[in-house]
C-alpha cells in the first residue's frame, strides 16, 4: 500500500516535470533527434520509462493497488488523464497543437494535486502522499540545477537567457522568481532561489522542510522507535538546507550541496521503507 | 428470428413502434398479443420519445462513464494491454413486485436450506444417514472439505454471500440455474449499472416506483459484523483480494471502500499464536472478519494448496481456533455442485418442510443407470456438463454438437458416468436491447444477491446478464455477453 503511494506521487510529479519541459526545450532531452520527434517521444514512447505515458501507466496502476486509500475524484481525475494520452485521438491531438496537448496534461496534473488536497482526509495516506511527492520534487530540482550548471561537464547546455529561462519554466518557478529579482535572470540568482528560498513551493528548502514535517507527523501514526530514523534523516537535511548561508555558495559549491541532496532523499526513501513497509515482524507483535 | 427496428434513415426521429419482434421465448417487455406489460409502461413511454440519435448519445455517455470510473477488464495482446469496459445495455430490465416477492421468498427459502445441509454434512450427516442424499455424491465431491467437519461456525451461516443465477422460462416461471455459494461475483455491476440507469432514464426511473439497491455495502458489513460479533465488539472487518491482476479487482477495491474497510492481499496478513493480524504502516493490527474473494484452495498454503501465495499461512489455524471469521466459509462449494444441486428440493422438504418455491431445472444424473441411458439415447436434446467444471468448460450441447461430437462424449459418459449430469436446453426470456441503434431482443438471465448471518436478506435488485450475439444463450462477459440494470418495484407499482 505505502510503497505503492510513494510511487505513485513520484511518478505524478515526475511527468508534470517532463512533460513540462517538452513543452519548453525538447532539444535539451535528445539532440540527435528533431525537437518535435524528441517531444513526440517524451509524450508517447512507452518503452522509456520516463515518458509522459509511462509515468502516467505506472501511476495510474499503482492508484489503482490503493483505489481503496485514495478518493474518487483523485481516481476519476487521474484516470481521465491516463485515458486522455492514451486515447485512440491522443497523436492526432499531438499533432495538431503539441504544446495545448501538454498544457492540457500539465494542468489536468495541478488538477490531481488540488483533488487530493481538497477531497482526501489529511491523515495517515495524505502524508505518505505528500512526502513521497516532496521527495520527489526535492530530487528532481537537484538533479536538474546540478546538470544545468555544472561547469565540470562537458555537454552542459550554454548557460545563455534562454536557456536559464527554460530552466525557471521547467521548474514552475519563472514567475516567482521574477518577483524576487525581476527580470534580472542569473545563473547566481536562480540557484539561490531554487535552493534557499523559503517560500517558494519548488525550491530545494521547501521541499526539504515539508519532507521534515510529513516524516515527524508520520512518526506519530506508528509507535515504535524504529520511525524516528526518516525523522531524524529528515531534519538534518532540512537543517543543512535553512542554515546554509546563500553567500558561502561561491566558495563551497552548488554541486556539493545538490550532490547531498540528492544522496539524502534516497537514504530518507530507504529509511521510510525500512521502518514503515520492510519492518521485522517480530518487533511488532507485542506494540 | 427477430428483425430490429431500423432508424437509419430517420436518426432524428423516435423509433417507430411495432417493429419490435420478439422472437419463441418469453419477453419481458412484450406479452405474447404485442402489448406492452403493464410494469414497462413508464420506460416504453420514455424510449418511443427519444430519437434513434438521443439513444446513441445517452449510450455513449454512459459508456464514457464506465470507461472512467474504470470499471473495465484487461484484453491482452496487440501493443501494450488494451481496457475494455463491459458492455452495458442502456434499457433496464424491470420485474414487479409480485414476481419479485415470489424471487425472493423462494432465493431465502433455498439459501437456508443450503446453509442448513452445509451444517448437517460437516456435523452430524444426519441428511446422509436417511439417504436422502448419497453419501459418496458429498464427500466424494472435490469441493468436500473434511477439514470443516466438526468447525462451529456462527449462526450454522456456511454462506454468507451467495450469487444465485436464475432464469425465466418460455411460460414465465422464474427457475435456479446454478447456486454460486462460493465467491460470486457481479454485485459491483448491480451498483454501477444502477448510477447508470438512473441517469439515462431519470424521470421513467422516477415514474415506476424502483427498490433502491445502494444499501447492500451497509447490509454486507452488517452481515460480516455480525459473523465476527462474538469475537469483538467492534470486530475489524477486512476484504481479501487475490490482487490487482484479478478480473474482479474492480469490485474488491468497489466493495471495500463502500464498505470503509481495508482492501488486503494474502501478504499483507500474518498469523501469530492463531489471531490474524495485517500489516499496516503503523503496525499489525488485528483482524476478526474476513470477507475473502479468494478461492478455498488458496486460502492457506499449509492447509490447501501449497504453491499458493494469495492466501496467509496459518490462517486456517486460526479459523479453527475461532479467532477469525473467514466468509464464505470453506467448502461451500460442495453445496453448489451440479450433482447436489439436483438434490436441492429434497434437501428443502427435508430440514424446512416445504416445497420448492423456485424449481430447478429438470436434471439428470447420469451416475443412475436408468436416467444415463436416457441421457445417452437423448444426446441431441440435452446439455451435459462436468460436474466438478465451471465457466463453460467440459460441456456438450447437444442440438449444435456433431454426430461425431456426440459419440465422443457418450463415450466418456459411459466411462465415468459419476462425473455427469444432463439438463434440457433452456430457452432464455428475452428484453429489449439497444444494439448498433436498433431495439432487438436478446437473452437474458437474473442474478439476485442474498445476504446470510443472523438474518437473510434479498437485495431488491441484481445483475441481469445479456447475450449479446442475436440468438445466444450464453450470457459469460468472457464470452461475449454484457450486462443491464434490474429495476425491481415496489408494492403499488405492478401491471
Amino acid at each position: 500500500m505505502l510503497t505503492a503511494s510513494l510511487d505513485y506521487s513520484d511518478s505524478a510529479a515526475e511527468t508534470a516535470a517532463i512533460a513540462l519541459a517538452a513543452i519548453v526545450d525538447p532539444k535539451v532531452a535528445a539532440a540527435r533527434s528533431t525537437p518535435y520527434e524528441a517531444a513526440m517521444n517524451l509524450a508517447f514512447d512507452r518503452d522509456s520509462t520516463v515518458s509522459v505515458v509511462t509515468c502516467l501507466a505506472l501511476a495510474r496502476e499503482n492508484a489503482r493497488q490503493m483505489r481503496d486509500q485514495i478518493t474518487t475524484e483523485m481516481w476519476e481525475q487521474l484516470n481521465a488523464l491516463y485515458l486522455d494520452i492514451t486515447g485512440p485521438n491522443s497523436r492526432l491531438a499531438f499533432d495538431e497543437g503539441s504544446s495545448s496537448f501538454l498544457h492540457r496534461i500539465v494542468a489536468g496534473l495541478h488538477l490531481f494535486n488540488g483533488a487530493a488536497e481538497a477531497t482526501m482526509s489529511h491523515g495517515e495516506g495524505w502524508r505518505f502522499l505528500s512526502l513521497g511527492a516532496y521527495l520527489e520534487r526535492a530530487h528532481l530540482i537537484a538533479r536538474l540545477l546540478d546538470v544545468a550548471f555544472d561547469k565540470s561537464r562537458p555537454d552542459a547546455p550554454d548557460r545563455d537567457h534562454l536557456v536559464q529561462v527554460s530552466l525557471l519554466r521547467m521548474a514552475c518557478a519563472l514567475e516567482p522568481y521574477l518577483r524576487v529579482y525581476t527580470s534580472d535572470i542569473r545563473q547566481a540568482y536562480i540557484l539561490e532561489f531554487l535552493l534557499f528560498d523559503k517560500e517558494f513551493p519548488r525550491s530545494i528548502r521547501f521541499t526539504t522542510a515539508r519532507i521534515e514535517e510529513h516524516a515527524k507527523a508520520l512518526s506519530r501514526y506508528a509507535e515504535f522507535a524504529a520511525a524516528a530514523a526518516p525523522e531524524r534523516l529528515a531534519g538534518r537535511l532540512s537543517s543543512l538546507l535553512e542554515f546554509t548561508d546563500p553567500a558561502e555558495l561561491a566558495t563551497i559549491g552548488a554541486g556539493e550541496i545538490l550532490r547531498t541532496v540528492t544522496a539524502e532523499c534516497g537514504r530518507i526513501h530507504a529509511a521510510i521503507h525500512d521502518s514503515f513497509v520492510a519492518y521485522p515482524i517480530e518487533q511488532r507483535l507485542h506494540a | 428470428m427477430a428483425t430490429g427496428t431500423s432508424v437509419a434513415g430517420s436518426p432524428e426521429r423516435p423509433l417507430p413502434a411495432g417493429a419490435y419482434i420478439p422472437g419463441v421465448a418469453y419477453d419481458e417487455m412484450f406479452a405474447t398479443d404485442g402489448s406492452i406489460r403493464g410494469h414497462y409502461a413508464a420506460l416504453h413511454e420514455r424510449i418511443s420519445e427519444l430519437s434513434a440519435r438521443d439513444l446513441a448519445e445517452r449510450q455513449r455517455i454512459q459508456d464514457q462513464l464506465f470507461l472512467l470510473q474504470g470499471i473495465t477488464f484487461t484484453v491482452y495482446g496487440a501493443e501494450a494491454s488494451t481496457e475494455k469496459i463491459i458492455p452495458t445495455d442502456l434499457f433496464p430490465r424491470i420485474i414487479p413486485a409480485n414476481e419479485w416477492a415470489r424471487i425472493e421468498a423462494g432465493l431465502i427459502q433455498r439459501l437456508t436450506a443450503l446453509n442448513m445441509f452445509l451444517g448437517d454434512i460437516y456435523g452430524e450427516q444426519k441428511i446422509l444417514k436417511d439417504g436422502i442424499v448419497s453419501r459418496d455424491l458429498v464427500q466424494g465431491a472435490p469441493s468436500y472439505r473434511r477439514e470443516m467437519v466438526g468447525l462451529y461456525v456462527p449462526h450454522g451461516a456456511y454462506v454468507n454471500v451467495c450469487g444465485s443465477d436464475l432464469i425465466r422460462q418460455p411460460d414465465g416461471q422464474y427457475a435456479v440455474l446454478e447456486d454460486n455459494l462460493r465467491v460470486p461475483s457481479g454485485v459491483s455491476y448491480m451498483l454501477a449499472n444502477r448510477d447508470a440507469s438512473r441517469r439515462a432514464f431519470p424521470s421513467a426511473y422516477r415514474k415506476s416506483g424502483v427498490r433502491a439497491v445502494d444499501r447492500y455495502p451497509d447490509l454486507l458489513l452488517n452481515t460480516l459484523r455480525s459473523m465476527g460479533s462474538e469475537l469483538s465488539d467492534h470486530p475489524q472487518v477486512v476484504v481479501l483480494t487475490p490482487g490487482v491482476y484479478n478480473s474482479a479487482y474492480f469490485e474488491h477495491a468497489y466493495l471495500a471502500r463502500l464498505m470503509g474497510v481495508p482492501l488486503v492481499e494474502g501478504r499483507d496478513l500474518v498469523v501469530h499464536d492463531n489471531c490474524v493480524y495485517m500489516k499496516t504502516t503503523a503496525g499489525l493490527q488485528r483482524v476478526d472478519v474476513i470477507y475473502r474473494r479468494v478461492d478455498d484452495d488458496f486460502l492457506d498454503p499449509l492447509h490447501f494448496r501449497r504453491d499458493s501465495a494469495l492466501g496467509a499461512a496459518g490462517l486456517f489455524n486460526a479459523y479453527r481456533a475461532g479467532k477469525v471469521v473467514i466468509a464464505n466459509a470453506p467448502g461451500t462449494g460442495v453445496a453448489d455442485d451440479k450433482a447436489v444441486y439436483a438434490y436441492v428440493p429434497q434437501i428443502i422438504r427435508y430440514y424446512l418442510g416445504e416445497d420448492t418455491i423456485l424449481p430447478n431445472i429438470e436434471t439428470f444424473l447420469c451416475r443412475e443407470a436408468s436416467q444415463l441411458s436416457h441421457v445417452l439415447d437423448n444426446l441431441e436434446h440435452l446439455v451435459v456438463k462436468a460436474v466438478g467444471a465451471s465457466g463453460g468448460y467440459g460441456m456438450l450441447v447437444g442440438p449444435h454438437a456433431t454426430q461425431a461430437e456426440r459419440d465422443t462424449f457418450a463415450e466418456a459418459l459411459r466411462a465415468n458416468p459419476d462425473n455427469y449430469i444432463a439438463q434440457p436446453t433452456i430457452q432464455l426470456s428475452t428484453a429489449p436491447c439497444l444494439i448498433d441503434g436498433r431495439i432487438e431482443p436478446r437473452h437474458i438471465d437474473l442474478r439476485p444477491f442474498i445476504l446470510a448471518a443472523e438474518k437473510t436478506v434479498v437485495t431488491p435488485g441484481a445483475l441481469t446478464r445479456v447475450a449479446l450475439k442475436r440468438g445466444s444463450l450464453v450470457v459469460n462477459s468472457s464470452q461475449g455477453g454484457g450486462s443491464k440494470d434490474t429495476w425491481v418495484l415496489s408494492e403499488g407499482k405492478t401491471s
